[in-house]
């Protein structure tokens, strides 16, 4: 009862919020990119295909057409498609992994603050080092050691890593909870520790579950880019950062803007967007951010 | 002539819901050497008053009209620049939440230490040795004075405010409830601690509470708020004996007496009403038992119905 | 507890933190596809090079063995030639470790100071049009896709204006004719200014809009009152009252941050042909030159723990409050 209200009035406060708007807005574009992606495809993916696909009138990288929107890529395949299909990849990847690495961190956040002792330690620590793993040369030296650069491998990699601020913020939250009074009065009345953990505690801190899930995602976007840059992500998806790459590599770069600019604009820009509507949450969730 | 005189001071805060009328029409002077107690229900305006003296009102607040004269001089007309050099040095002020009132991250005495040092040009030498002498005079040990914030207990911390407050030798100290953050013992010894600086350096202060029995205990004078006004402003002889607002009267009730008498506590009955949207007429009718159709209409005037004693009430005795 | 043994105990958790990703990395090279060792013994090893390296590295022991000999071997600094140079990995290391510190240092500090002035500023007059501004255009920079960024100026400033190099830390050209002293460090400077320029546009927003929350709330502090109500002027307050207090978590998030950061490093060195450890590493690992990859792993992790530690220091130096 008190929950959704409190929803309620945290969606109100989000639709005023510009910020929130332009965000949503953004993600919806993206969202509608996606969808379109295998409507593009479909109409001849013998062309269109953003991998395998190849127009035979065209010969090296060649600027926007009526045929080709955006221009094609130096092997005659098109932007378009590349551009629509790195869509769905970049959701994939991103919600994936901001969901996979928010749970295990709202998981530990809740056990640690929750039990405190021993296991608190142990996992503060954990959470300490996995912090100081810098995310992308692991996954760099990964790739290496496998050979084998797997799009699956990387969501795992990305959420075994990317939890850590979400355990530690998570925990400090469960820390004030915990002290509530009607968390005391469930104890009392006999319930059991899940019990207060995930019916009591739990929705409590769901704003913020959701809160640093939008971060987890910006992160694994443009970290799954980044690796896409350096030639180190799955080479049977194509995704942004992959455009980028092919771009850069083929030595284009400053010749076909209609080839760089796509890619890295849609990259940062749905990682904004994410970011946008995390943010415009974060002045929710905390009101102390708010103007009096 | 007071010391300070207040007139007609009218301020409101803006908020998304509207304006919240926090003082109406409020008007009191304070002589020279004279301790005023500002006593009403949480949230009838008292801090809003306070700040508005040293002119420290939030960003959304705004003086409709009315003065505030200090020495002679309106201190709503002054700039910025001058008001900075008529803070602490000629109004300090005691703070509401003297816990969180000293910065975390500097020893105490270079907290002390600025605020002298930003009035007055003097050595350092001669600084940290005022410090000194204010920490014997709130009762804490001098060489204290060079630990941070977080060392300190809630009633030190409380001290050291109150010698921070009286560093530049103010002619005018405002005390915000200093006491109520802390706990019964602690607020005794505060409060005595408060008389006896008073006795010994004869400082004009305002003091602010909702507890009129500590008020009783330290003010000469004392104004009675209800909602945003002041209904009674008189001596606190007279005022116990004989209260004219019915409001005041209530209140007396609603409190242990200092004397230790054995009475029935009786609260105020009713809200205090939303200031977003006060009462018509008198802003006390809908809790008054004396109540007539007139105070629902008119707001009473404010009168000296008696040599130094003001009520705001039409049925007064 | 004092700072110095609060220092010493932390000291020791960088420690212990470094033995795990050794451990880790230990791990994770052993569970190489092939023949045991691939990651040290370069097909292209005459016999006897190879034999040497199986020595060295204890290659036919155990496990357990071989991991003493691998703790042992990293703590001197052994790691192998590399496949690709032919050199002790050690001595290719250093150099790219120096050229990635100065880089990273810089940019760090300048964004960071960039970055902490305006976020006072912009909280100071906050609800301005200064301040929707900083914060757009802060929100913008901060999700910039890094190796965009550089593409972008080196498109604008290189390419367009030509007023920078496209990449490189040094021209060859000058360096090889007995450049003087002050040549050399203006060719230098001049590499440095993109990708230092770069560096900054990435990071300067996070500490900005941190630094913009975290004196928000500050501002609400009593203690502003109360320095307000001393008379102190406003610069003061917010310099020496706000700011002071509100730089704490800026503090905690760049010690959070770090890591991430060096993943931006190693894009900004790539895009920039900066000879660093992050370029290094990508190199390596595309040429499958293990045994510098797995070097180059190890030291910018030892490099974010590093300035973790100083960051957590530096943070206990500010806050007295700090329990040790
Ligand atoms: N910044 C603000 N914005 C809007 N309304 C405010 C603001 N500050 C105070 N008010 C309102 O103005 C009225 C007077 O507040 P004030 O703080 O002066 O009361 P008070 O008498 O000091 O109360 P207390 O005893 O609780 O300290 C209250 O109704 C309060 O809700
Ligand atoms: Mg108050």
């Amino acid at each position: 009862m008190k929950i959704i209200r409190g929803k309620s009035k945290t969606w109100d406060l989000f639709i005023k919020s510009t910020l929130g708007k332009v965000g949503l807005g953004l993600l919806i574009t993206f969202a509608i990119m996606a969808v379109l992606s295998p409507i593009w495809i479909a109409r001849n993916p013998q062309i269109y295909d953003p991998l395998t696909g190849k127009d035979p009138n065209v010969f090296g990288s060649i600027p926007p057409t009526m045929a080709h929107p955006l221009g094609t890529d130096q092997l005659g395949r098109d932007l378009l498609s590349q551009l629509l299909k790195g869509s769905q990849i970049a959701f994939l990847v991103g919600i994936s992994v901001g969901v996979f690495s928010t749970s295990i961190g709202t998981l530990i956040g809740l056990i640690s603050g929750y039990y405190r002792g021993k296991i608190e330690i142990v996992l503060m620590r954990l959470t300490d080092i996995v912090m100081t793993l810098p995310l992308l040369p692991l996954l760099i030296v990964i790739s290496g050691i496998f050979g084998r650069k797997d799009i699956r491998m990387i969501v795992l990699v990305l959420s075994l890593a990317g939890w850590t601020l979400a355990a530690r913020v998570i925990r400090s939250q469960t820390l004030t909870l915990k002290e509530r009074p009607y968390i005391e009065s469930a104890r009392v009345s006999g319930a059991s520790n899940m019990r207060i953990i995930f019916k009591h505690i739990a929705p409590n801190i769901l704003p913020l579950t959701f809160l640093y899930m939008t971060i987890g995602v910006t992160y694994a976007i443009l970290t799954e880019a980044g690796l896409g840059f350096l030639g180190l992500s799955d080479p049977t998806i194509s995704s942004w950062g992959m455009m980028l790459q092919w771009c850069f590599m083929s030595g284009y770069t400053f010749k076909a803007l209609y080839w760089m600019i796509p890619p890295g604009l849609c990259i940062s820009a749905l990682a904004l967007s994410f970011y946008l509507v995390g943010y415009a949450m974060e002045e929710i969730v905390n009101p102390r951010l708010r103007e009096r | 002539m007071g010391i300070i005189e207040i007139e007609n001071l009218k301020i409101y805060y803006k908020t998304v819901k509207g304006y919240v009328k926090a003082v109406e029409n409020v008007s009191f002077n304070i002589e020279k050497g004279e301790t005023m107690g500002l006593v009403g229900e949480s949230g009838c305006g008292k801090t809003t008053i306070g700040m508005s003296i040293m002119r420290l009102l939030p960003r959304n607040a705004k003086i409709i009209g009315g003065k505030i004269i200090f020495e002679g001089e309106d201190l709503i007309k002054k700039r910025e620049e001058e008001m900075e050099k008529i803070r602490w040095k000629e109004i300090s002020m005691i703070f509401q939440a003297a816990m969180n009132a000293l910065n975390p991250v500097y020893k105490i005495e270079n907290q002390i230490l600025e605020a002298i040092y930003a009035h007055e040009n003097i050595s350092k030498k001669e600084a940290v040795e005022r410090v000194s002498r204010l920490y014997s005079l709130v009762g804490i040990d001098p060489r204290r004075a060079k630990e941070y914030p977080h060392e300190y207990s809630g009633g030190m911390k409380q001290r050291a405010v109150i010698a921070m407050a009286l560093a530049c030798n103010p002619k005018f100290i405002i005390a915000d409830e200093p006491t109520t953050a802390l706990d019964v013992m602690v607020q005794d010894q505060i409060i005595s601690e408060i008389k006896e600086i008073q006795k010994k350096l004869q400082m004009t202060m305002m003091y602010i509470s909702h507890d009129i029995s500590v008020i009783a205990e330290t003010c000469k004078r004392i104004g009675v708020m209800y909602a945003g006004g002041i209904v009674e402003y008189a001596d606190a002889i007279p005022l116990f004996k004989k209260p004219l607002h019915p409001y005041t009267k209530a209140l007396m009730n609603s409190f242990p007496s200092i004397k230790g008498e054995k009475k029935k506590l009786t609260p105020v009955p009713g809200e205090p009403p939303n200031l977003l949207n006060p009462p018509s007429g008198c802003r006390f009718h809908p809790r008054c038992s004396k109540a007539k159709s007139l105070c629902r209409k008119k707001a009473p005037k404010f009168v000296e119905y008696q040599h130094r004693h003001f009520v705001a009430c039409h049925y007064v005795g | 507890m004092s700072l110095r043994r609060y220092t010493v105990m932390r000291f020791i958790q960088l420690l212990v933190t470094f033995f795990i990703v050794m451990t880790l990395i230990f791990i994770l090279f052993r569970l190489m596809p092939g023949d045991p060792g691939v990651f040290l013994i370069s097909p292209k090893m005459s016999e006897a090079a190879k034999e040497t390296i199986r020595e060295q590295f204890g290659l036919t022991k155990s496990i357990p063995e071989q991991y003493i000999f691998f703790i042992k071997n990293t703590l001197k600094g052994e790691f192998g030639d590399s496949f690709y140079y032919g050199r002790p990995v050690k001595d290719i290391l250093f150099e790219k470790i120096l050229n990635s510190i100065v880089l990273f240092t810089f940019g760090a500090i300048l964004a960071y100071a960039i970055g902490m002035t305006i976020g006072k500023i912009i909280a100071w007059k906050r609800g301005s049009k200064t301040d929707t501004f900083f914060t757009m255009v802060g929100l913008g920079f901060w999700t910039f896709f890094p190796p965009w960024l550089g593409l972008i100026l080196i498109w604008i400033f290189s390419y367009r204006l030509d007023l920078f190099p496209l990449g490189g830390m040094i021209t060859p050209d000058v360096w090889a004719f007995n450049p003087t002293l002050s040549q050399k460090i203006i060719d230098f400077l001049h590499h440095l200014a993109l990708p230092l320029m770069a560096y900054v546009l990435m990071w300067f927003a996070g500490s900005m809009l941190i630094m913009r929350n975290s004196m928000l709330e500050t501002l609400r502090e009593d203690y502003i009152l109360t320095a307000k109500a001393k008379g102190l002027k406003d610069k003061v307050v917010r310099d020496k009252h706000a700011a002071r207090n509100a730089m704490l978590p800026v503090v905690t998030s760049f010690s959070m941050s770090i890591a991430f950061s060096f993943g931006g490093g190693v894009l900004i060195e790539t895009v920039f042909s900066w000879p660093g450890i992050g370029r290094t590493i990508v190199d390596v690992t595309l040429l499958q030159d293990y045994p510098l990859a797995q070097a180059s792993f190890m030291v910018i992790t030892l490099a974010v723990l590093i300035a973790n530690f100083a960051a957590d220091i530096v943070y206990a130096y500010l806050d007295p409050r700090v329990k040790y």
